[in-house]
């Protein structure tokens, strides 16, 4: 840019992020059209030299004239007699008949002009052809794309499984991202998906900071990182580009490895995602207080899906069939919650330890040990799918009883394990998209969420019922209103307005249905720095307030719009107060 | 010795001198001016044109300019001198004939600065 007009811009925006870092340059975009002149050079340049010897031997070689008097050509008829006969158009000898000379000498041009023109266009078609040129041009429209993002976007590194779940969630909610992988069979995938946004996808290494700033982490829209490939070491490269290139840019990482999750600490606060753990968390939560996990499910799902009623884990004896990392997680949080376990792993090193029985699950002898009669919970936890589901049906045999928790790898058997008569389905995938979601709603969801569990059984069930009534079993949507003068302009107009009070219930009332209330609930009041989670009806609203709400779709714009534009309600009329800004300038001005 | 090196310095002089070499005697006098040496110095230019594709330094994009300006008023120099000879009422006088060798020493003067440019490449080569 211009120095000039950079410290203009400077100059006036005022508002610069104080810990900018320098970004690296992205690859030059005009990269293909230069590849295309490199290897154009010789075919053109080949093809001028045939032109110049054909019109040159034109002139030169000796013609007659209609009376029959010697005449040579001249240059403007010479390159008019080249140009259509080596383009095949052919209009025959002009403006005189040839002599047999100059049939000899146009002879041999046609052929060399065909010759130059196959070597020309056969060099551009293989150009079209080349993977190097193709790669060139994807990365240029790719660049293109991010370049011009217009609103908040994400970049996901990683869209396997993971990637493409949250991707597609993402769409739904109405925000964009841009996608890096490796393998460009993915990058096709992405094409076909049926997002309603266009997603731009580049199939390149994510270890490459390079690619990072391609895909727009340097863009003043990004807002967030998400490191979501199945290689730890590639997420926390990605962290590390992220942290060091642009420190203002929230990250979320993915990892199944508690070394890789110490070493991403050491680069600023990222949010890192162990979906084991997260599990085990979950299921602490499910233990402790049904109606917190119930809520917290609300809070992390996605919008507008029904999530079923589950069963209440019992509390008393598990076993888990599976000792590997989820395994161990699982054990290690159930132990946690004073629970006896139950392990059966084959070649177990630790076989001293008197709850692991060495043996394989789907082996009878072996699950007869377990003594499932006597135990209330079950985890199928390997890494193998089919086991899995095997190992739920024996176990449901011999206890009807047994809840029974499965994990699911594979996206393909999805069927397989809805018809299954498990109570709990684990997807990896899931829980990790469900969690990257709700972190990127903003962070007072992601606090929210989080404080869930600390407020006790009462306090969640309390919620769930008024969420229920109010919005119905689905899923519902989060979204934040802060209550400033230039975001809600009616509210707050309402607000400064002396002796007037607008209550949470108020604000949930639409002036145009007063006895219906919105099918929205106020989850949490910010002011001054402090939270009140679930306020109550009667909680007074203040101008600089931050409310996280949750309820349908259609509620959120309807609040937004009274939110903007007061609305009075008359005798037998709804009517909408003077609203834009400059019908009220008009209005104050006839005044 | 770079064989590359020296088919691009032959074609960006020649193209030089070319143009010179027809720019060169009375403006407006048609026996000053060979239509051969126009033919020449245009299909030269061309190449030295083509040459200059795909180099992306900065350098390299002033080369490219340079040899599109001279490019560009070598074939209008050509196009008048076919309309006078065919088109005109008045043929090639010397009216037309002073147009066409102006033309072409405005080529001639973005032709000298391709020159100069490869100079100053050359010396800042040896210079390193």
């Amino acid at each position: 840019m211009n120095p000039l007009l950079g410290y203009l811009q400077k100059v006036l925006s005022g508002d610069e992020p104080p810990h900018r870092v320098p970004l690296p340059a992205a690859v030059a975009p005009s990269s293909a059209v230069f590849l295309v002149l490199r290897r154009m050079r010789t075919p053109l340049v080949v093809l001028i030299g045939i032109y110049a010897v054909s019109v040159l031997g034109l002139t030169l070689v000796p013609g007659r004239d209609a009376a029959g008097s010697p005449w040579s050509m001249d240059f403007f008829h010479a390159f008019y007699f080249m140009s259509y006969t080596a383009t095949t158009i052919g209009f025959g000898e002009i403006p005189y008949a040839f002599t047999d000379a100059q049939r000899l000498w146009v002879t041999f041009c046609i052929y060399l002009t065909v010759i130059g023109w196959a070597y020309a266009i056969g060099t551009l078609l293989a150009l079209v052809q080349d993977r190097a040129f193709r790669h060139a041009l994807a990365v240029q429209r790719f660049a293109r794309k991010v370049r011009r993002m217009g609103e908040p976007f994400f970049l996901i590194a990683g869209y396997g499984q993971t990637g493409r779940m949250l991707g597609r969630s993402l769409d739904a909610l109405g925000r964009r991202f841009v996608v890096l992988d490796i393998d460009p069979s993915r990058i096709d995938e992405l094409d076909l998906d049926a997002l309603h946004a266009d997603a731009p996808g580049l199939a390149a290494d994510a270890r490459n900071p390079e690619h990072l700033v391609l895909a727009g982490l340097g863009h003043r829209h990004c807002d967030a990182v998400i490191a979501l490939t199945n290689d730890d070491e590639v997420n926390l490269a990605v962290t590390m580009s992220a942290a060091l290139l642009r420190p203002d840019v929230r990250v979320v990482a993915r990892t199944v490895s508690p070394s890789i999750a110490e070493r991403m600490r050491a680069f600023g606060t990222p949010v890192i995602i162990n979906p084991f753990d997260r599990f085990g968390d979950y299921l602490r939560v499910a233990l402790r207080s049904p109606a917190a996990f119930r809520l917290m499910e609300w809070m992390t799902g996605e919008p507008g899906s029904e999530i079923p009623p589950r069963r209440e884990p019992p509390h008393g004896r598990w076993v888990i069939c599976g000792y590997g990392r989820f395994g161990k997680e699982i054990a290690a949080d159930l132990r946690a919650e004073g629970l006896e376990v139950t392990i059966i792993e084959p070649g177990s090193p630790a076989a001293e330890d008197a709850s692991i029985i060495v043996g394989y699950g789907t082996e009878p002898a072996v699950l007869e040990r377990a003594r499932l009669t006597e135990a209330v919970g079950f985890v199928a936890a390997t890494n193998n799918d089919v086991t899995n589901l095997s190992l739920v049906a024996a176990v449901r045999g011999i206890n009807a009883d047994l809840y029974v928790v499965a994990r699911r790898n594979d996206e393909s058997n999805a069927r397989l394990f809805d018809a299954s008569v498990a109570d709990y389905v684990l997807v990896p995938a899931e829980v990790i998209s469900h969690e990257v979601l709700a972190r990127t709603t903003g962070p007072l969801a992601a606090r929210f969420i989080e404080a869930i569990p600390e407020h006790g059984e009462a306090w969640a069930a309390d919620l769930v019922a008024r969420l229920t009534e109010r919005c119905g079993e689905r899923v519902p949507l989060l979204w934040r209103v802060r209550i400033t003068p230039s975001d809600t302009p009616a509210l707050a107009a309402a607000l400064a307005m002396p002796d007037n009070d607008v209550t949470v219930e108020e604000l949930l009332r639409d002036p145009r249905q007063p006895e219906q209330p919105l099918r929205a609930v106020v989850l949490a009041v910010v002011r001054d720095g402090k939270t009140l989670r679930a306020p109550p009806d009667d909680y007074h609203l203040a101008i600089g307030d931050e409310l996280l709400l949750a309820g349908r779709r259609s509620a959120r714009q309807t609040l937004a719009a009274n939110l903007h534009v007061a609305v009075t309600r008359e005798p037998r009329r709804v009517r909408h107060a003077h609203g834009g800004w400059l019908w009220r300038r008009l209005v104050r001005g006839v005044r | 010795m770079n064989l590359e090196k020296v088919i691009f310095g032959f074609f960006i002089l020649l193209a030089a001198t070319l143009n010179f070499g027809f720019f060169i005697g009375e403006i407006g006098d048609p026996t000053h001016h060979n239509v051969y040496e126009l033919f020449a110095a245009v299909v030269v230019n061309l190449i030295a044109t083509v040459l200059k594709f795909g180099d992306r330094t900065q350098i390299g994009a002033v080369h490219l300019a340079t040899s599109l300006v001279a490019d560009l008023q070598l074939i209008a120099a050509a196009v008048v001198w076919g309309y006078a000879v065919h088109v005109a009422e008045a043929g090639l006088d010397s009216h037309a004939m002073a147009s066409i060798v102006s033309l072409s020493g405005g080529a001639l003067f973005a032709n000298v600065v391709s020159v100069v440019l490869l100079v100053i490449e050359t010396v800042s080569f040896h210079r390193r």
